[in-house]
């Protein structure tokens, strides 16, 4: 692919993007990229900066690795519906055919719903971005008409692996994913959703109310690639401290960059976050597939491996 | 035994999988929205050339292949079979051509390169990090796909297609790394 068809088709998926939350009338948020107090991921490191004034006054800072943290305190403040298209930044990752230390991120936040209306929204963006019930993606042929197939983790596991997930290690978990389940379920040449995870897994997601041993978060799959995270919001603000200082443990047992919880975050959910379901999604893998490019890096204007020669 | 990090596999590796040889055609990091990092391995097995991925947590320890190299140089092709000779004995031996397809453009006659052998058997070949190729055609238009270099596709003697600079005419020889298929410099 040449620059300018790069530029264009990226400039095309991202107007597709707003177009089609404006219409259902959610709010585009922009929140700072550079904040004193990233969220916490127990695998993912982060960059840090020093922010300092004139006066010499001076402060931890760090690029985001999404923007979760800031769009739930507009949440608090009453925002509504809402979505945001922004830079996030994750170090000391390989920089490969889906990964870039620097890459574009949506988020967008559907106020009074669950995990299941955020799939229908996500299965209907991504028809409008690629503007047919079928594409083909280097060489294969996919049918996206609708509904993409649903399967929780604890079937998939069961009826794909021969394996009780709850009994599953985290660290077990992606392995046997790719290796057993997912070639199985991409066989049918759709989309596909995969829901509640174990709770060990939950990080800011809700427990299913049925059954607290799972949480109400999906994932979704098209030709090998995650496209999407998405949570039923956790609103519970005791639950969700202890699951950050639980993760700052595992962060600091990691060797990853040490930082304090975001306080900031736990007093706005104390004064109420609505019922809300969020999903993260990496806007240069649609990309890459709207363009049928082999790597984000090809639909990447002056991608990481080429300005910084790795 | 000499084992590698999964998070280190990295493409042209040769690796125990399942208890034999095969060669890593593709080794992809991912990292999950939640949860730990695994490496997306595509291998080809060294004998029957099938491609079969495997995902690893990036944390495993792979066994790595005990593969022995010896210098040869390319002969020529004889349908599914590659023959290589070396020079000093004259000993021949023939490498299944699924094993170095994605190599063949730089297939030139008496080439230098390593015969790969893992039991005797030999399994593939390795070429030198470099090879220099004459142009044999090469357009005059120029599209450009990135800002500050712009490149066009020549064809080199061997039938193979590569991105040069534009300045580049038909009948000069250029060098190309063999192991991305860039351009790396002109020989006058």
């Amino acid at each position: 692919m040449n620059i300018s068809q790069s530029i264009e088709i990226r400039e095309k998926v991202i107007d597709a993007i707003r177009s089609f939350f404006k219409k259902q009338g959610f709010r585009e948020v922009f929140t700072p990229i550079l904040v004193p107090v990233p969220s916490i991921e127990p695998n993912l490191e982060v960059f840090e900066t020093q922010l300092r004034t004139s006066k010499g006054l001076k402060r931890r800072a760090f690029m985001i690795m999404s923007p979760e943290f800031s769009i739930k305190k507009l949440l608090v403040a009453g925002v509504g519906n809402c979505f945001e298209i922004t830079k996030c930044f994750r170090n000391e990752e390989e920089v490969s055919r889906l990964h870039s230390p620097e890459f574009t991120m949506l988020e967008w936040y559907r106020v009074g719903a669950n995990y299941l209306d955020v799939m229908k929204d996500f299965e209907n963006l991504f028809l409008k971005i690629v503007g047919k019930n079928k594409m083909t993606y280097q060489g294969k042929a996919y049918d996206l008409s609708l509904p993409w197939p649903r399967i929780s983790v604890a079937e998939a596991f069961q009826k794909f692996a021969h394996k009780d997930v709850l009994k599953v290690k985290d660290e077990d978990f992606y392995k046997i994913f790719f290796n057993e389940i997912e070639p199985q379920l991409a066989r049918s040449k759709k989309p596909f959703f995969v829901y509640d995870y174990p709770i060990s897994q939950a990080s800011l997601s809700r427990p299913k109310k049925e059954d607290p041993r799972f949480a109400e978060r999906f994932e979704v799959f098209l030709a090998g690639i995650e496209l999407g995270n998405c949570f039923s919001e956790l609103i519970d603000w005791r639950e969700q401290k202890r699951r950050f200082e639980e993760e700052k443990a595992l962060r600091h047992a990691q060797h990853k960059t040490d930082y304090p919880i975001d306080e900031d975050l736990i007093k706005a959910l104390k004064s109420g976050l609505p019922e809300v379901s969020g999903i993260a999604v990496g806007v240069d893998r649609l990309i890459m597939l709207a363009a049928n490019a082999p790597e984000i890096s090809d639909t990447i204007v002056l991608p990481a491996q080429e300005i910084f020669k790795i | 035994m000499i084992s590698v990090n999964a998070g280190n596999i990295t493409k042209g590796m040769y690796l125990i999988f399942k208890g034999k040889p095969h060669f890593v055609t593709k080794a992809d990091f991912m990292s999950p929205g939640k949860g730990a990092a695994v490496m997306r391995v595509k291998y080809k097995s060294v004998d029957t050339g099938a491609a079969i991925e495997f995902t690893y947590k990036t944390n495993e320890q792979v066994e790595v292949a005990d593969i022995e190299k010896r210098e040869m140089e390319f002969s020529y092709r004889d349908g599914a079979e590659m023959v290589f000779m070396n020079p000093k004995n004259y000993d021949q031996v023939s490498v299944p051509f699924t094993l170095v397809e994605d190599k063949i453009g730089f297939f030139l006659g008496n080439i230098k390169c390593w015969v790969m052998f893992f039991d005797g058997l030999a399994i593939g070949v390795a070429l030198p990090s470099s090879v220099t190729l004459k142009v044999i055609e090469s357009p005059n238009e120029v599209a450009g796909n990135r800002i500050n270099a712009p490149k066009k596709t020549v064809k080199l003697e061997t039938g193979m297609e590569v991105q040069v600079p534009i300045f580049i005419k038909k009948g000069e020889k250029v060098t190309i790394d063999t192991e991305t298929k860039e351009y790396l410099g002109r020989v006058k």
